[in-house]
């Protein structure tokens, strides 16, 4: 069975770029452009690894994260912040929030598939 | 004075380096050693005149020249070590043992010397000290009482009572004469004094007089008792209005508890005390304002508080105006805030800038990465189109995220050119309300137009008018949800054309209305954002409309929707050419504080312009 990517993204081309690149590799993808919406979809769909934008309506993907980090059931699922801060300590701040990975925007195909891979192996 | 001169430089070359410091001290010596001298130096010369008279002396005359250089030794023996009573108590001494000898020998306490022993304790008078004259008394009244009873034992020599009454008149003259020396002085030194005294109080009078500080002296409570001649100038009101509690009155309210503090402090705990207050201060005109002084403050000593009222310390203090240092300190502090929110300002400016670069240009890189590995990624030719077709549209964001960076910097630097021309204002309300109907469908919202019948045509930018409300209005459309309403209308004012827009939305909440239109302001100031968008769209529509001579008003409140409202005057072009004088002026001012304008260019490109949720 494929592998299922939760993607939380607010822009809408950059959710057909993750979505389309993924399921060119072979994963199951899940799309939501809401915090809140992301913790329901993670415990009904058990994706295996979250993608995370920082910057979304709401509530920030940070916050997202908390969430799922404290809860019990989901905080086994790594989380990979895909942000267009890539300011100095920006990426120490995500990391310190409880993602597992941190990729900056623009991504390179080649380093965003590497990454995906070393937590779910080829699909 | 010509042999004086070099006689009063000896003799002041003889004092005693340890009285030399107090000029009463140095008169004291000088006076006792200089009639000892003159009178012993005068005598000596005598001495051989006298021989030359009297032929061969008797044994007793011998004595007596002999006892005359005793003075001289005394003399000197002040002069090497400077003890003042001792020399004064050997003069005594001495004195006291000449007249004895001499009286004895000329008939006991009868004799014509005998008078002499009334000096000694006069003689001691000038030494200023208590224990010397007593002692003098008592080596004239030891005498006397050796005189005495030498007389009633019989053992006085017998007298030649021929020359008895010649020598009583020479002994009441001689010792008349030398009382008379030492009348003056004592006459001379306590004129020494006086003027010493008088020096003295002038000297700190012209401190007291000439000193910006001011001195005050505080009893109980803090309480003023005295007030230096200065505050007078310093609080603009009589010395004696600030005695008692006149100085306390005048403390700004709020400083009056460090002030009473920083007294009770150094009255109670024996130290030295500083305090910063604000004092009113009144000008002859009768305008008030208030000093920033500074008060230094430390107990009196007890030994020069004449031991009274010791359970409650006087307090001495010295008041100073620092209302500039103060004045320097506050800029300076404002200067350092400021710098610090420019700073701020900057750094959130880039951050945002780089974030609103890098989502257009994630999509770009991303499918045109996917197409140059088309054959792993099995991309067939529909896709190939959609992907091309994404990167160009993204290309476009980015190239309106670059232009609007750059209309901001240009309104910024002054370099954004209009060109005004005459037109219906009607007609831009309808070029907006074509382009975004569809938009406005897609979202369903209600778009409505209020255009006044008759409206007169008006000088400005088309084409920036057009960009305004083009910016409004999807602003409008994109905070409200579905089923809501954007009212747009355009009316006259008085002097001014009025564009409105009005929307059913989710509004701005009270703490955030100010700030909006604020450079760089971003709602949250966090990562999460409720609506997509570069937010240049505000920053731009307020930097066209100041070039316009326009302004912006927003009225709105969370979840009651949003007016905002645009004034124009009629013909802009009048309009700016006063306004360009205007900004000449600040230009000029400007360039002299160049960091201040490098902090307001920073806030002024601040992007994010949004309504918070």
């Amino acid at each position: 069975m494929a592998k299922t990517v939760l993607i939380v993204e607010d822009n809408e081309l950059n959710m057909k770029l993750f979505h389309d690149l993924l399921e060119a590799h072979g994963y199951h993808t899940v799309g939501t452009r809401n915090g809140i919406e992301a913790l329901d979809l993670a415990r009904k769909h058990r994706p295996d690894l979250i993608l995370m934008d920082i910057q979304l309506p709401e509530v920030s993907g940070l916050e997202v994260t908390k969430w799922l980090k404290d809860d019990q059931e989901l905080k086994g699922i790594p989380v990979v912040a895909v942000t267009a801060f890539a300011m100095k300590g920006d990426e120490e701040r995500i990391r310190e929030g409880g993602c597992e990975a941190y990729l900056s925007k623009p991504i390179s195909v080649g380093k965003f598939i590497e990454t995906i891979r070393h937590f779910l192996g080829t699909a | 004075m010509g042999i004086l001169t070099p006689l009063r430089h000896y003799i002041d070359s003889l004092v005693h380096p340890t009285a030399q410091c107090d000029a009463l001290t140095a008169a004291r010596h000088r006076a006792f050693i200089a009639p000892r001298l003159l009178g012993s130096f005068v005598a000596l010369a005598a001495f051989p005149l006298y021989l030359s008279l009297r032929g061969v002396p008797s044994m007793l005359e011998v004595l007596v020249f002999g006892w005359l250089i005793a003075p001289i030794l005394i003399a000197y023996f002040l002069s090497r070590t400077g003890r003042y009573e001792s020399a004064h108590l050997l003069s005594s001494l001495a004195l006291s043992g000449l007249v004895a000898v001499v009286a004895f020998e000329t008939g006991g306490i009868g004799s014509f010397a005998a008078i002499w022993l009334v000096v000694v304790p006069l003689e001691a008078a000038l030494s200023a000290s208590r224990r010397v004259v007593a002692l003098a008394s008592a080596f004239a009244l030891g005498a006397a009482g050796f005189l005495l009873a030498a007389g009633w034992l019989e053992f006085v020599p017998a007298l030649d009572a021929g020359s008895h009454g010649a020598l009583a008149a020479l002994g009441i003259i001689s010792a008349s004469l030398y009382a008379t020396g030492l009348a003056l002085g004592a006459e001379s030194l306590a004129r020494t004094s006086l003027a010493l005294l008088n020096a003295e109080e002038d000297r700190y009078r012209l401190l007291a007089r000439n000193m910006t500080d001011v001195i005050t002296r505080h009893g109980r409570n803090g309480a003023v008792l005295f007030v230096s001649p200065a505050a007078e100038p310093m609080f603009g009101v009589a010395v004696t209005e600030l005695h008692g509690h006149g100085l306390f009155d005048r403390v700004h309210v709020a400083d009056r508890p460090a002030y009473l503090t920083a007294l009770a402090d150094a009255a109670s705990q024996d130290e030295a005390r500083s305090v910063e207050f604000r004092v009113r201060f009144e000008a002859p005109t009768g305008a008030v304002n208030f000093l920033w002084l500074e008060m230094r403050c430390r107990p009196l000593d007890r030994s020069t508080n004449d031991g009274q009222e010791s359970e409650a310390r006087e307090v001495v203090a010295v008041l100073r105006d620092v209302t500039e240092r103060k004045a320097q300190e506050i800029a300076l502090d404002a200067a350092r805030q400021e710098a610090d929110r420019a700073n701020a300002a900057k750094t959130r400016f880039l951050a945002t800038m780089s974030h609103e670069l890098r989502t257009p240009l994630n999509v770009i890189i991303g499918f045109s990465d996917m197409l140059v590995n088309e054959d792993t990624m099995r991309i067939d030719a529909k896709r190939r189109v959609e992907y091309a077709q994404l990167i160009n549209d993204s290309g476009h964001h980015l190239l309106s995220v670059v232009n609007g960076i750059l209309d901001m910097s240009k309104i910024e630097n002054g370099n954004f050119e209009i060109t005004p021309e005459p037109f219906s204002p009607g007609q831009v309300v309808d070029i907006c309300c074509e382009l975004l109907a569809l938009k406005a469908r897609e979202g369903g919202i209600d778009l409505l137009a209020k255009i006044d019948k008759g409206l007169p045509d008006v000088v400005a930018d088309k084409r920036a008018m057009t960009q305004i409300m083009l910016n409004l209005m999807s602003n409008a459309l994109k905070f409200t949800p579905p089923g809501g309403k954007v009212t747009v209308g355009v009316r006259i004012e008085g002097p001014h054309l009025v564009y409105s827009v009005n929307d059913t939305g989710v509004g701005i909440s009270a703490e955030d209305l100010p700030r909006l239109g604020e450079p760089f302001f971003q709602a949250r100031g966090s990562y999460d954002r409720r609506h997509d968008g570069t937010g240049l769209g505000l920053s731009i529509v307020k930097g066209l409309l100041t070039l316009h001579g326009g302004d912006l008003q927003i009225h709105s409140r969370p979840g009651e929707g949003t007016r905002i409202s645009v004034k124009l005057p009629l013909d802009c072009e009048s309009a700016r050419r006063a306004q360009a004088a205007a900004a000449a002026a600040v230009v000029i001012a400007a360039q002299a504080k160049p960091a201040m304008v490098t902090a307001k260019i920073f806030q002024s490109n601040q992007l994010q312009v949004k309504k918070s949720a």
